[in-house]
């Protein structure tokens, strides 16, 4: 064993791994994606016209050579100008900020319940602010500033499920069953509402399919920016919080003698969880299991260092996502489906393999080697 | 005196409408090891938790340095005091040189990141724990031991002036038991800190601690020095356990012997004035269960005739019964057989063991006729099928005789038991037989006769 020489940093641990390589490797993960995806849709663009319009308008038009290079039509050039940059780049930029989102409050509520199976979508919370959000809609409320209240009714209907989670954990056994067949209970609840909410619907206005599978056929840069807002409001409440989170593995009394007051954080972090799962939601419907699969990913890669997992977890969820969302669009010729089904598809099956991982004290334990 | 560090003053604390800590009051000054003893429940978890923090005081106070704890924030607190709980969930899969940095947390504010470095506090506290090689382990790869200790180095590198350490030698080998409380003593004794250890190794205590706080049912019940705390009436009291006080001739520290049920040296105990012995008549270890259950009960006990080295004998030396003992396969001598008389003529009830009976022994039931009219004679039944008499039925047609005699046959050894010593203590037997659960809740532990130590 390689000891540590006078005033040397400590022996590297076996998983600990360069976080500055790992966010480098991150952010080109997704500026390549982004180009990537750019170019995937059901209208057939040459990847080197899509690549134009990109740097034509992400410079604002100064890009030199126009958006559309050697193509003729200026009206040809002004659709796919119109596709590219008004659908797809805000479509896949909801895709990276909901997904981030997801990834964070899955990462968060897995520390918060101690329980690597914890992910926004399973606990109900998902659901929960999509019965907020589409409520909007049943009932035709605040039909003009819709956009900018739907998150916080989404907020509000997270909330129940959030309450009640952080309740049944506290009551009793706390086992990581009972937490996750609480959240069982709640999914079905709120999917049973929201049903009838979407049936009784006289307008029409918004499909099933959107709230209870998601989707990004929605976006819009006014979306994507309240979903990035949302990313950044819950991103500060948890700047910092990692390494309280580390702390509050070892129980809330050890925590709580270590300085941490874990009644508090516990509420303050399952509230941000709320809002940015309710931010995502809002905009995008439920989207299952990026909350699941985005930290476990990053646990695998970079070590349990909640000062690490929760970044990184954000990035990876919008990676995630992203990818889900480009799977959504060709995997089906000529059809967009909803982007839930692909996230579903995988983290489903990444639950099952999580679950047959109990150990012998039969306690479920997601985050191993 | 110093002022004490801690000062706990009429503390109470309350689960529901019980209370775990009823008007505790006990002063923890700096250079002290302090050692809470007292028996399963009886509130040594609860009293640390309360000082340090984890517990709502409903009556009475806790100071830390003359301030109101509650009052203290839990940064200031978790500077001052350290503690570490019995057990801990297992937690993420950190390496264990962070999982002790976790411990510097509560210094994040000037420090940063923790120091992991040499020299400073985690490596520091690693080497006391004799971990420093584990640093870069995976705190989940650790045995039971190792891990309690990673758990004692985390609390070390808190680096506050006060621990509080609940049962911090569990799961620790006899040689780390030692080698972790001495480490605390020598925290202690460097003079600036005061060391509150939770230990039910009584013993442990004695020899470390330079003060031992006794505790039953949430209340102080001694307090001491430990040389002055610990004696056979506390264990009695406290403990409800049966123990002899010795010194260590080289130290002069007391330790104690607990009389364990039915194993280990036991001071000879003469019959006692106030009951009469329950007399066993057995062999080839047949009556082991009756000798070892009588003398767990406290009720005196007499035995014999015995054959020498028979499995009942070494038996009954081993828990100094008083015993005829006669040569194997020797028939009993008259001598023998005047000591038996003797023995029966004084006790209270006599138990007979379901054992073989052959030519040399019969005597030990024929014996039983001239008595069996006089006293109790209880017959343990002999397993069904088993055969016993080795006399062409004379044996058989004895015990016969002793029922007609009024002799009661019990289906087993606890029945025996039980009834036998509810004779030795005069309390009034039921008119059916017992059953095996009245066996089972027998009365609380011997405050029966106790010499010799």
């Amino acid at each position: 064993m390689a000891a540590a020489g006078p005033g040397a940093p400590t022996v590297p641990g076996p998983r600990r791994r360069s976080a500055g390589v790992a966010a480098v490797a991150g952010g080109a993960i997704v500026l390549a994606l982004v180009v990537g995806s750019a170019a995937i849709g059901p209208v057939a663009i040459p990847s080197g016209t899509v690549l134009a319009i990109l740097a034509h308008e992400a410079t604002g038009g100064a890009w030199p050579g126009g958006a559309c290079p050697g193509v003729g039509s200026s009206s040809q050039c002004a659709i796919w100008v119109e596709i590219v940059w008004d659908a797809r780049v805000p479509a896949l930029l909801l895709a990276l900020v909901a997904g981030g989102a997801l990834g964070l409050s899955g990462a968060t509520l897995q520390g918060v319940f101690r329980n690597p199976l914890a992910d926004p979508y399973l606990l109900g919370l998902s659901s929960g602010a999509a019965l907020g959000a589409s409520a909007l809609y049943t009932f035709g409320w605040f039909a003009a500033s819709r956009a900018v209240v739907l998150p916080a009714a989404a907020f509000l209907g997270g909330l129940v499920p959030g309450t009640i989670v952080v309740l049944a954990a506290r009551s009793g056994r706390r086992s990581p069953e009972t937490l996750l067949l609480t959240g069982v209970a709640l999914n079905a609840l709120f999917a049973s509402i929201l049903a009838s909410f979407l049936l009784y619907n006289p307008a029409g206005n918004i499909p099933l399919s959107f709230w209870l599978l998601g989707g990004l056929g929605d976006a819009s840069w006014t979306h994507d920016a309240l979903v990035a807002s949302v990313l950044l409001v819950g991103g500060a409440v948890l700047v910092g919080r990692g390494a309280e989170l580390n702390l509050l593995q070892l129980g809330p009394d050890v925590a709580r003698s270590l300085g941490v007051d874990a009644r508090a954080l516990t509420r303050l972090l399952i509230l941000a969880a709320t809002l940015l799962t309710a931010g995502a939601v809002a905009f995008t419907g439920v989207v299952g299991f990026v909350g699941l699969v985005a930290p476990h990913i990053v646990r695998r890669t970079l070590g349990v260092d909640y000062r690490r997992v929760l970044p990184f977890a954000a990035l990876t969820g919008g990676i995630f996502l992203l990818v889900a969302w480009d799977i959504a669009q060709v995997v089906v010729p000529d059809v967009v489906i909803p982007v839930g089904i692909p996230t579903a598809f995988a983290g489903a099956l990444f639950f099952l393999y999580l679950l047959q991982r109990r150990d012998r004290s039969g306690a479920l334990r997601g985050d191993a080697t | 005196m110093t002022d004490p560090i801690v000062a706990l003053d009429g503390a109470t604390v309350r689960y529901g409408a019980r209370a775990a800590l009823a008007r505790v009051s006990v002063e923890i000054r700096r250079g002290e090891l302090l050692a809470l003893a007292g028996p399963n429940g009886s509130g040594k978890s609860t009293l640390l938790r309360a000082a340090a923090g984890l517990e709502t005081v409903s009556e009475g106070s806790i100071r830390v340095d003359g301030e109101a704890l509650a009052a203290l924030p839990l940064d200031g607190r978790a500077r001052r005091i350290a503690w570490m709980p019995q057990d801990e969930p297992e937690g993420d899969d950190v390496p264990v040189v962070d999982y002790v940095g976790y411990g510097r947390h509560p210094y994040r504010a000037v420090e940063g990141a923790a120091n992991t470095g040499a020299g400073g506090p985690v490596q520091t506290a690693l080497r006391t724990v004799e971990m420093e090689d584990a640093a870069a382990r995976s705190v989940r790869a650790l045995s039971g031991g190792e891990r309690q200790r990673v758990r004692l180095a985390r609390v070390l590198a808190q680096e506050t002036p006060v621990l509080f350490l609940d049962e911090p030698t569990a799961h620790l080998d006899i040689g780390h038991q030692l080698t972790a409380l001495a480490a605390l003593a020598r925290l202690a004794h460097a003079g600036d800190r005061a060391v509150v250890v939770a230990l039910h190794d009584l013993n442990l205590a004695a020899r470390f601690s330079d003060r031992i706080v006794v505790l039953s049912r949430g209340r102080v019940v001694a307090e001491g020095r430990p040389a002055e705390v610990l004696s056979p009436e506390l264990l009695r009291t406290v403990w409800g356990v049966d123990a002899e006080l010795k010194r260590d001739p080289r130290t002069g520290l007391p330790f104690l012997l607990p009389r364990t049920p039915s194993v280990g040296p036991v001071p000879p105990r003469e019959p006692a004035a106030a009951t009469r012995p329950v007399h066993v008549v057995g062999g080839g270890g047949s009556a082991q269960g009756l000798l070892t259950g009588l003398v767990d009960r406290g009720v005196a006990v007499t035995a014999g005739v015995l054959p020498l080295f028979d499995g009942d004998t070494l038996v009954a030396e081993e828990l100094h019964v008083p015993t005829v003992v006669e040569l194997p396969f020797a028939p009993i001598s008259e001598e023998s057989r005047t000591n038996l008389r003797r023995l029966l003529g004084a006790s209270v009830a006599i138990v007979v063991a379901p054992f073989p009976v052959g030519p040399s022994n019969l005597a030990n039931l024929t014996e039983l006729l001239p008595v069996a009219s006089e006293r109790p004679v209880i017959l343990v039944d002999h397993p069904p099928g088993a055969g016993w008499d080795f006399v062409d039925g004379r044996a058989e047609a004895t015990w016969r005789e002793l029922v007609d005699r009024g002799a009661r046959v019990v289906p087993d050894a606890a029945t025996a038991v039980s009834l036998s010593a509810e004779l030795a203590r005069g309390e009034p037997t039921s008119p059916s037989a017992p059953s095996r659960g009245k066996t089972l809740s027998a009365p609380p532990p011997p405050n029966g006769p106790v010499e010799g130590a």
